[in-house]
């Protein structure tokens, strides 16, 4: 009995220690533990499977129990959504088409050059205290850890841990989640007035944005465009006509610039509207309005691509001394209601090796 | 070997690893999904309370270290936090039912629902230790409560369930 009681205490000693080793590893970033769950997940995903067929019954009954006025509203309020934005989407489709050829031309990066694998969400977080969602796609499909992770609605999150065929995404909710994002300070309704060309070189696209003013001469066109959510100032740089010698000489007006603020954005759990932070001290809050589109700032060691679109400011709270001010944002994702996620394929130099 | 081998499955940590994946497997399936204002019931910790509430101190130590590194081999934390964590809750419902001379069945079940609610606060402030801190809020109680009512109905089956899995001795049919 008593040599019984000593193995127990020497086998007590021994998991506690373990745990506190492999938390160590694990914080350190080590590839053991990675596949160590690998092996883990090898054995639980047959059970687990098995476990979600017999019980999906149950959850659906309570789902069914639980929400079932809500998702009839739900359908209402969708279906005349859905008729409101299908003429916006052919503009807004239009309007990106024109954005992804001119950064394009411009040899800068955009999204419509990185492929990307659709998934199912299969599972929520089995936890309290952590914000992650389970897909039904892996390795296989080429998914690695930190592959940034998208709705129709934009950034949702990124790929945190892959077995063969599921990953765990953790959501932008989740406090441990960090990106660099840029803060459009100028608001998303801008006019531009495009330089006058030749009748017969008029652009195109006038059937799909909408033209507000249009002159003519007898020669030329000038069209006066606003764009909702677009802002083509910021690719494209609004320019004076200088005559100077025998040629005309472009120069950009800086003050037409819209300025990006760029910042941090970090999770606040769930219920909590994320912030970012680190914004340039100089910055002025009332610079900043609420409604200001926020998008992924990308960069080499960023862990998104560019421009992804992930909400905008919700609050502006200024902060006294030289910290600069800190923005509530409003996720344009609905993070409580996810179904088909689209992961991009973009691997940063950051999370390489994972 | 076979009789090694039969010694091994026969044992009551063959069978706790068995009975753990399956609690596991309810706790990422069905427990996932049914959510009470929110928040998910922590079956792993309500039959870790009950293992330690159960049987003794070195028994619920070792069912909370193993199941929460189980529990830690399939979330997105670093392993070995929910192990700790559950470890300790073990302890905690063995220390609690010793406080009493002989407890009622209704006793056991209030200290093993509160040391199962405990182990949800205890939770958070173990992640905050290893740096990652964001889940100290007032929702870490709401949480706590939702266990505490979870393992209010749901640790009385898990009794004998937690007593046939740590049985010491099970007949493998010879006399």
């Amino acid at each position: 009995m008593a040599q019984n009681k000593t193995h127990l205490t020497r086998a007590v000693i021994l998991l506690a220690l373990a745990a506190v080793f492999f938390i160590t590893l694990d914080l350190g970033d080590s590839g053991s533990t990675s596949r160590l769950r690998r092996v883990f997940d090898t054995v639980f995903s047959p059970v687990e499977n098995v476990s979600r067929v017999i019980t999906r019954p149950l959850s659906g009954a309570w789902n069914a129990f639980r929400n079932y006025d809500e998702v009839v509203d739900e359908n209402d309020r969708l279906r005349e959504q859905v008729a409101l934005q299908e003429g916006a989407a052919v503009a807004a489709a239009a309007s990106v088409r024109l954005s992804q050829e001119l950064l394009a031309l411009n040899g800068l990066p955009t999204l419509a050059g990185i492929n990307s694998v659709t998934a199912q969400v299969i599972g929520e977080t089995p936890t309290n205290f952590s914000q992650t969602v389970e897909i039904n796609q892996g390795s296989n499909s080429g998914i690695k850890v930190g592959m940034p992770v998208l709705n129709a609605a934009g950034l949702i999150g990124k790929v945190t841990e892959v077995f063969a065929d599921r990953a765990l995404v953790m959501l932008v909710s989740d406090p441990d989640y960090a990106l660099s994002v840029k803060v459009v300070t100028k608001s998303s309704r801008t006019t531009v007035t495009l330089p006058p060309l030749p009748t017969e070189d008029a652009p195109t696209v006038d059937s799909v944005l909408e033209t507000t003013e249009t002159s003519s001469t007898s020669s030329t066109t000038s069209t006066t465009t606003t764009i909702l959510g677009f802002t083509p100032s910021a690719t494209t740089i609004p320019a004076e006509v200088v005559a100077g010698g025998g040629s005309n000489i472009t120069v950009p007006i800086a003050s037409q610039l819209s300025v990006r603020e760029t910042g941090i954005l970090e999770g606040r759990g769930p219920g909590t509207r994320p912030i970012v932070r680190f914004l340039d001290a100089s910055t002025r809050a009332d610079a900043i309005e609420v409604g200001a589109p926020i998008v992924s700032a990308g960069g080499s060691r960023s862990l998104a691509p560019p421009d992804i679109v992930i909400g905008v400011v919700s609050r502006v709270v200024e902060r006294l001394g030289t910290a600069g001010p800190v923005l509530e944002i409003e996720l344009v994702a609905d993070l409580s209601n996810l179904s088909f996620l689209r992961v991009l394929l973009y691997q940063p130099i950051t999370e390489s090796g994972k | 070997m076979v009789e090694r081998l039969l010694q091994l499955v026969a044992s009551r940590w063959f069978r706790l690893v068995l009975v753990a994946l399956l609690v596991l497997s309810l706790q990422t399936t069905l427990f996932s999904e049914i959510r009470v204002f929110g928040y998910s019931v922590q079956l792993m910790a309500i039959f870790v309370a009950v293992a330690g509430g159960v049987h003794d101190v070195r028994v619920g130590a070792i069912v909370g270290l193993v199941s929460g590194l189980m529990y830690d081999a399939v979330l997105a934390t670093p392993l070995g936090i929910s192990g700790l964590v559950l470890g300790a809750t073990g302890v905690g419902a063995a220390l609690a039912l010793r406080s009493f001379r002989e407890p009622t069945w209704w006793l056991r079940i209030l200290v093993v629902s509160a040391i199962a609610a405990l182990s949800e606060i205890v939770l958070p402030l173990t992640k905050a230790v290893v740096g990652l801190g964001g889940w100290l809020s007032p929702r870490m109680f709401a949480v706590a409560l939702v266990t505490f009512v979870g393992g209010l109905i749901l640790s009385a089956p898990f009794v004998p369930v937690a007593r046939w899995t740590l049985r010491e001795q099970v007949s493998l049919g010879r006399r």
